[in-house]
């Protein structure tokens, strides 16, 4: 019997700090990005602060405003004005072999990866609405 | 029908449990040491990766249970399950790598000799056909090799390891028997002989030794039936005419083996085309199955003729004919032995149709039917076992019961014996036959001529 | 954390697809060789056609007697067996890890399906548990290593299934995932879930004892 209320204490204290991690860790400001150009997308769009990402990149837009030519990346040169998908197409194509999906997913998570911080697991982005 | 329905509420406590002397004497010699070696060298030296297999894949899972006649007739107690004999020897074994007590041991010895016939239905209700008699057999191979093994089976063993039969027949006897046979059935067909080591026959005929020492007309009817189609048979006068094998159930394989070996040495003296053997089910077992494994041959070095497809062939080749068919009400058993064990059943139902009127199914059937409760060496040990073989096997008595027939065939010397106990204990009112009786009283009495 | 991830959704997954994968070859090789050693008879018992007679036999739903006399039980184990391959292998979420390390993909289930039939699972599972503690002989025969068993399948199936809601604790649920699903593929070849392996060669044995010897049926 002691043993059982002991376990179920640890259960309530270990639920509870994971939850209080989890949720102070969820940021300010959140935007929620518009799927549109995907045709039927199975997850709702990612949240992400774009300020957090300003001000962590040094102000430096190109790092995901890229520009791209003959698969060379073409260093001081950004692309505020385009959307993602204008180079990006849903299939990989001839002249841009990175899909839309995968190209989310690559620069926004390998990148959190290599900095050690910031969401990598699916539904960290993709949180339920 | 009230004292039927009495006697089959019988239940497992009402049955005395008596103590086996040769198991209580066997117990008291062994030492630890010596069943941790015993133990050891059987489970690790003799077996290989498909007893490792059997043990590590059962998943626990039951299915086999609904196969067990055992765990049917007693009201489904889980300890009679297939899976739970092992569990109770095998895998405690296993688990204390031989450290096991003598009380472990007695019980051991029961649920391996006496509480598992070696049918291997429940291998057909496992979903891996994990072969649960094979391992059974392994433990009785263990309590062999510790000298536990029950009184009346080790007795039949000893028996075939001085005569090379199982009944202690004197060679003087045999051919007695064979002679008195022979002159009897001359009554019938006057030129009638038993050729006795016929050089280059077709056919050697081979009985289970219990034929001479007490059901010898077999032995008649058997002579009468090869003489009305014109065979060129023969049979052994000198030891290897008896095909049975109990060494076979006991763990006795090197007994076993030289039995088996023995018998196929007499038909290679006699240079036969083919061997033929009455209706014994665990003696087709040992010498189409196990005892030519064990000398090596993958299949049986002759091709070995069990009495049903014998009568098959006799029968539909019209070397026999049937002078009006048996009219009472017959339900055939399918022993194990050669329908799961020789896929024999649709000929015997053949047969049994070309002989009798009225034919009823008991179910289930074929492969599936359940054993007599004898077998697999469980009524040679003897009579102080037979309360339990009662309870053991209420369901046959059941299913036996269901089908009405006047008249049960049981074309196997094991199943014979088991049945004809189940029907007295369970006042079945049925007679019992083999199937040869039954064509011996039907068939016309007169010689095959094959047409020009 | 990121980089303990990284661990897990990147070398782990090769280490335990590897165990996975290696463990049964490994443990085939050792079986083949064996027999060979010690059981030679085997293959001179064994032939293709019955034992493919026999495997298919027992493949198709409802056709043995076994399962006729139990059919609730070997229905659901049936499903069971399917659904465990089927609902990780064309899970949406899977299939799109899948594609980006090695530009490959398949078909995806519906997510709404997909978590029906992870419920089908778990339910499943519950349903042999609770068998385990209801039926005579069946309890007669279960340890804690069955219970133990069922639970390393539970677990990578029940985290997924909470993890897709994104109900509670939704990192550690995930992390929590991907351990348990690399562990159970790490102890398949070493567990009786070998039976992966050993029953199309128990099976094929059988098979081939009754088909190919004793010229009987086996199902
Ligand atoms: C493709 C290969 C597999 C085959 C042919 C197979 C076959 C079987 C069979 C025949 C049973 C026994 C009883 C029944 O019919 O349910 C069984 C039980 C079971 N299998 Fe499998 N299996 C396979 C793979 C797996 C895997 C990979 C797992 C898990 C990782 C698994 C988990 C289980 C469990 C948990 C049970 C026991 C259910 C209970 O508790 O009664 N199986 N399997
Ligand atoms: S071999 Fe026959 S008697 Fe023995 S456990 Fe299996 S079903 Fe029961
Ligand atoms: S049916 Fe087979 S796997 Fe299931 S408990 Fe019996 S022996 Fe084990
Ligand atoms: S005695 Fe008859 S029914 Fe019983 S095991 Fe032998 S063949 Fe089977």
């Amino acid at each position: 019997m002691a043993y059982s209320n002991r376990f179920i204490m640890f259960l309530i204290v270990l639920f509870a700090a994971v939850g209080t991690g989890f949720f102070s860790y969820a940021g300010q400001d959140l935007e929620r990005l518009d799927p549109w150009a995907f045709d039927s997308p199975r997850r709702p769009g990612a949240v992400f602060s774009h300020d957090d990402h300003i001000f962590l990149l040094d102000d430096d837009c190109s790092v995901c405003h890229h520009v791209y030519e003959n698969g060379e990346l073409i260093p001081d040169e950004s692309s505020e004005d385009l959307y993602c998908s204008d180079c990006h197409s849903l299939k990989p194509m001839p002249d841009n072999p990175m899909p839309l999906e995968a190209a989310y997913h690559n620069l926004c998570r390998d990148c959190h990866f290599d900095r050690g911080e910031g969401p990598v697991l699916c539904g960290e982005c993709h949180v339920k609405e | 029908m009230q004292t039927k329905e009495n006697a089959m509420t019988d239940t497992p406590s009402a049955v005395e449990k008596p103590t086996d002397p040769a198991i209580e004497s066997g117990l008291e010699r062994l030492t630890p040491e010596r069943i941790r070696q015993v133990i050891q060298q059987v489970l690790k030296k003799e077996t290989g990766p498909r007893f490792k297999a059997y043990v590590e894949t059962c998943m626990r899972c039951g299915l086999c249970a609904d196969a067990c006649s055992y765990f049917l007739s007693n009201d489904r107690d889980p300890q009679f399950m297939p899976a739970a004999k092992v569990k109770n020897t095998v895998w405690q074994m296993l688990k204390k790598d031989g450290n096991v007590s003598r009380d472990f041991l007695r019980r051991a010895v029961r649920i391996s000799h006496l509480e598992c016939n070696a049918c291997k239905r429940c291998a057909m209700y496992c979903p891996f056909g994990i072969d649960i008699a094979y391992m059974m057999l392994l433990v009785r191979r263990i309590c062999h090799k510790l000298e536990i093994t029950p009184q009346y089976i080790q007795d039949t063993v000893n028996s075939h390891s001085v005569t090379l039969n199982q009944m202690w027949v004197k060679d003087d006897e045999w051919i007695d028997t064979l002679q008195w046979q022979e002159e009897d059935a001359r009554d019938e067909f006057e030129d009638l002989q038993i050729p006795l080591d016929k050089v280059g026959a077709d056919i050697m005929y081979s009985v289970i030794a219990p034929e001479p020492k007490f059901q010898a007309g077999l032995i008649y009817q058997a002579a009468t039936m090869m003489h009305a189609a014109g065979m060129d048979w023969t049979m052994p006068s000198s030891p290897g005419w008896d095909n049975s094998n109990m060494a076979m159930y006991t763990g006795d394989n090197e007994i076993s083996g030289r039995i088996a070996r023995k018998f196929f040495e007499t038909a290679a003296k006699l240079r036969v085309k083919r061997i033929v053997m009455g209706e014994c089910g665990h003696a087709f077992r040992s010498v189409y199955d196990m005892g030519n494994r064990w000398n090596s041959w993958v299949m049986p070095p002759f091709e070995v003729v069990h009495a049903l497809a014998f009568y098959h062939e006799l029968l539909t080749q019209g070397r026999i004919t049937i002078k009006e068919k048996y009219k009472k009400k017959v339900t055939l058993h399918d022993p194990c032995n050669v329908s799961r064990g020789r896929g024999l059943h649709d000929k015997a139902r053949e047969v049994v149709n070309l002989v009798c009127k009225d034919f009823v199914e008991m179910t289930p059937n074929r492969e599936h039917n359940y054993c007599c409760g004898a077998g697999g060496g469980v009524i040679n040990c003897g009579p102080p076992y037979k309360g339990e073989r009662m309870v053991n096997n209420r369901v046959k008595a059941e299913q036996l019961a269901a089908t009405g027939a006047e008249v049960l065939i049981a074309p196997c010397h094991n199943c014979h014996s088991g049945l004809e106990d189940i029907i007295q204990h369970y006042d079945l009112k049925m007679e019992i036959k083999f199937l040869g009786d039954l064509i011996y009283e039907t068939m016309e009495k007169k010689i095959y001529e094959p047409e020009a | 954390m990121n980089s303990f991830i990284a661990f897990i959704m990147g070398p782990m997954v090769w280490i335990s697809v590897i165990i996975f994968l290696g463990g049964l070859i490994f443990k085939l090789v050792g079986i083949l060789g064996a027999v060979r050693q010690k059981e030679p008879y085997i293959y001179s018992y064994v032939t293709l056609k019955h034992s493919l007679r026999s495997i298919g036999a027992w493949l198709i739903p409802f056709f043995p007697r076994s399962a006729r006399l139990s059919p609730v039980y070997y229905g659901i184990s049936y499903l069971f067996h399917i659904l465990l391959f089927l609902v990780p292998l064309f899970l949406a979420s899977h299939i799109v890890l899948i594609n980006e390390a090695f530009q490959i993909s398949w078909p995806a289930l519906n997510d709404s399906v997909a978590d029906v039939l992870t419920l089908g699972v778990i339910a499943a599972l519950i349903f042999f548990a609770v068998r385990r503690i209801r039926v005579p002989e069946v309890k007669y025969l279960t340890g804690a290593m069955d219970y133990l068993l069922i639970l390393v399948v539970l677990l990578p199936f029940l985290t997924g299934f909470l993890a897709y809601h994104q109900w509670v604790a939704y990192q550690w649920i995930t992390v929590i995932h991907i351990l348990s699903g690399e562990l159970m593929l790490i102890i398949i070849p070493f567990s009786r879930f070998s039976h992966m392996l050993n029953a199309p060669l128990t099976r094929a044995y059988m098979g081939s004892e009754f088909g190919h010897v004793r010229q009987a049926r086996d199902w």
